[in-house]
């Protein structure tokens, strides 16, 4: 019944999973997006927190950091959570669910780093939640400008020949999940790691990646 | 900094700072929402839409009245129908207390008083459920994110 219209970006497709108009596809390329995005989640689950020590130059004397049971036990649910968004995002085949999937990993990284109280690592993260807040209008004016210029929100439909979509539909989508994933912004992340707890960190970045190389396959193919 | 530096140790000095980083974006988004409203004239509007609106102001429901009988054949665009069965079977259906309320009120029947959501919107929660779904679920983040940043002792 499914077929994609183009398989020369994703490649052939393997599975179809149908959510009423909501029809998520799994090419190679998302496929391998999806299984990367599994696997970081499993990591967030399974794995235990960095101890960082800090080691005094000149002398034998080190300080070991606790780990707060309280902000680990949040940051492993803001993981997880940003991993689930993560997976929803790789596989959607709506643009509309796509870019509620891209602010939901906006979110949840806020929620990741604003959990610590490092004056350095809060102050990214305020920088870092209003450009993801600013994002959204970017992200829902594209889908938006999608909507009411081609009749239709479902991929299926836009990644065909006879369906034009605006350009600056294209523009918007990827400028908003630049903001929400903050993928070329990388300076407010170096302060970002400062911050201690290694596995949930690493979350942060591996769904900005992985937003960016899905809302370029989307784009190409639209 | 020094008069004497090269451009790009400028521009690269200046996108370092972190605090820079929300006026960079938003240069980025002015500088493409005016290639936007000068491409505006091209763009036109499609009318064969996928999901219909028509406003109807003396409705008691009045932005969301898809009209229609419930657990009747209420007609329900769907782009793929074959993956919503049943899609208009429950659409304009109303509890006891909404219908009450929509029938003695103007509005209060499509509010969340009446129930969540109002009347059953099929297209909300039938067709595009995922996306009720995940609405919601940015809800919640967000709500755990505020309860601990808020519940945790200063």
């Amino acid at each position: 019944m499914f077929n994609l219209p183009t398989t020369n970006i994703g490649g052939q497709e393997l599975f179809v999973l149908e959510f009423g108009d909501i029809v998520n596809y799994f090419s190679p390329y998302t496929a391998v997006l999806f299984v990367f995005a599994l696997l970081f989640t499993a990591l967030a689950i399974v794995s235990r927190p960095e101890r960082q020590v800090d080691i005094a130059f000149g002398g034998d004397a080190y300080y070991a950091k606790e780990v707060d049971p309280n902000l680990l036990r949040f940051q492993r649910f803001m993981a997880i959570a940003c991993g689930l968004a993560t997976l929803g995002a790789m596989v959607s085949g709506d643009v509309f669910n796509f870019t509620l999937f891209a602010s939901m990993v906006g979110i949840t990284n806020i929620g990741i780093v604003a959990a610590y109280r490092n004056r350095h690592v809060l102050n990214a993260a305020f920088q870092y939640g209003i450009v993801a807040m600013l994002a959204t209008v970017p992200l829902f004016g594209g889908a938006a400008i999608v909507l009411a210029s081609t009749g239709t929100l479902s991929m299926w439909e836009l990644f065909t020949d006879g369906v034009a979509v605006p350009l600056i539909a294209k523009a918007f989508l990827v400028l908003g999940v630049m903001g929400e994933g903050m993928a070329p912004f990388y300076v407010a992340k170096a302060e970002i790691t400062r911050a201690q707890g290694a596995p949930f960190i690493l979350m942060v970045h591996v769904s900005s990646l992985l937003l960016f190389l899905r809302v370029i396959e989307i784009v190409i193919s639209m | 900094m020094k008069a004497n530096q090269s451009i790009i140790t400028r521009i690269s000095a200046t996108i370092s700072r972190v605090e820079n980083l929300t006026g960079l974006y938003a240069l980025l988004v002015v500088a493409v929402t005016v290639i936007g409203l000068v491409t505006l004239p091209f763009i036109t509007y499609h009318d064969d839409q996928l999901y219909p609106k028509t406003l109807d102001p003396d409705s008691t429901l009045d932005p969301y009245d898809r009209g229609g009988v419930p657990f009747g054949t209420t007609l329900v665009k769907a782009q793929y129908p074959e993956n919503s069965p049943f899609v208009g079977y429950v659409t304009a259906y109303l509890t006891p207390l909404s219908q009450w309320l929509a029938d003695t009120t103007h509005h209060m029947g499509t509010t969340i008083v009446a129930h969540p959501g109002g009347i059953i919107d099929e297209i909300l929660y039938n067709t595009r459920g995922l996306d009720t779904v995940v609405e919601t679920s940015i809800l919640f983040v967000a709500f755990a994110i505020a309860s601990y940043l808020f519940r945790r002792d200063a």
